[in-house]
């Protein structure tokens, strides 16, 4: 008696639980996304031991850009109170006045200085003394992670 | 003559589900950020808090121009600047310590100092620097004004 040959089982990749597992990376994500007030790239100095910043935290930019039409480096000031996205400010004595409306709100917001590590200390030190007489107390100099912390 | 009626199964297409659950998470990474949310701690003094630490009872650190620092004068690396001020603090847990840093310095510098001394706790070094001076310009200002020259800048010279 001839037997048939026995039947090859079709080749097939299980993807019923793929639409699961699509949902959750979809649910990851819509959890971890925060709503960022400021994405200008700026080098930070290091750090090894630093601490969280608080939510809705005001956030000053200082940050090194060059200027595609001349190619000359400047140092461009933005702010954000916490709420809108950054918006780009003069220079120090603008920080001043957005600094004051932020501190008569709420004397206690936290302000995040976000400066690129090369900038000069002379013009850090010149925000931070605005920033001072605007009233504002609590601040955070934005760091990134150095080797240990 | 009577027909006969097939009930159609009702069914929600879902073939497309996957690709647009696809696209999504493409879209959600390809938007996520890493994003800073760290860093250190600075208090300002408020305007009425001007009142300059005493000066020979302080630690003096000094940023120059060129990122060296000095502490009380002598010239450090910056591993050396907690062992230096442990006994003092241990003496004296409110002893501050004024950071002053140069103008020309960068502010990586300055923070690099700033991170150095923070990094002392009291589970670890058995002391903390609790009192850390960072002068702005107009308390420098200021104490030319109330002494005719910058003491930040005089001290060492």
């Amino acid at each position: 008696m001839r037997l048939s040959p026995p039947k090859r089982p079709a080749a097939l990749i299980p993807t019923a639980s793929m639409a699961d597992i699509a949902f959750l990376l979809i649910i990851f994500f819509m959890v971890t996304t925060v709503h960022e007030v400021d994405r200008t790239s700026v080098n930070l100095p290091l750090a090894k031991f630093r601490t969280d910043t608080e939510k809705g935290a005001a956030i000053v930019v200082m940050a090194k850009q060059v200027d595609p039409s001349d190619g000359i480096e400047h140092l461009v000031y933005k702010f954000s109170d916490g709420e809108e996205m950054s918006k780009i400010v003069g220079g120090p004595r603008d920080i001043y006045f957005e600094a004051t409306a932020v501190v008569s709100k709420d004397p206690t917001t936290q302000f995040i200085l976000k400066a690129d590590g090369t900038v000069e200390y002379d013009k850090v030190d010149e925000m931070l003394d605005q920033m001072r007489d605007a009233g504002v107390q609590n601040v955070l100099l934005l760091t990134q992670q150095g080797t240990e912390g | 003559m009577k027909l006969k009626k097939r009930a159609v199964e009702s069914e929600i297409p879902t073939a497309s589900m996957a690709d647009i659950a696809f696209l999504l998470i493409i879209f959600f990474m390809v938007t996520a950020v890493f994003s800073a949310t760290k860093g250190l701690e600075f208090k300002l003094p408020k305007e009425e808090e001007n009142s300059p630490p005493e000066e020979e009872e302080a630690v003096f650190v000094k940023v120059a121009a060129d990122g060296s620092f000095t502490v009380d004068c002598k010239p450090m690396e910056i591993d050396e600047i907690i062992p230096y001020i442990e006994p003092k603090l241990l003496r004296n847990p409110e002893k501050p310590v004024i950071l002053y840093t140069d103008g020309a310095a960068e502010y990586q510098d300055m923070i690099r100092v700033y991170d150095m001394l923070g990094s002392a706790k009291e589970d670890t070094h058995g002391f903390k620097v609790k009192n850390i001076a960072v002068p702005t310009r107009s308390e420098v200002q200021d104490y030319i004004e109330l002494f005719g020259l910058n003491p930040f800048e005089a001290r060492c010279s």
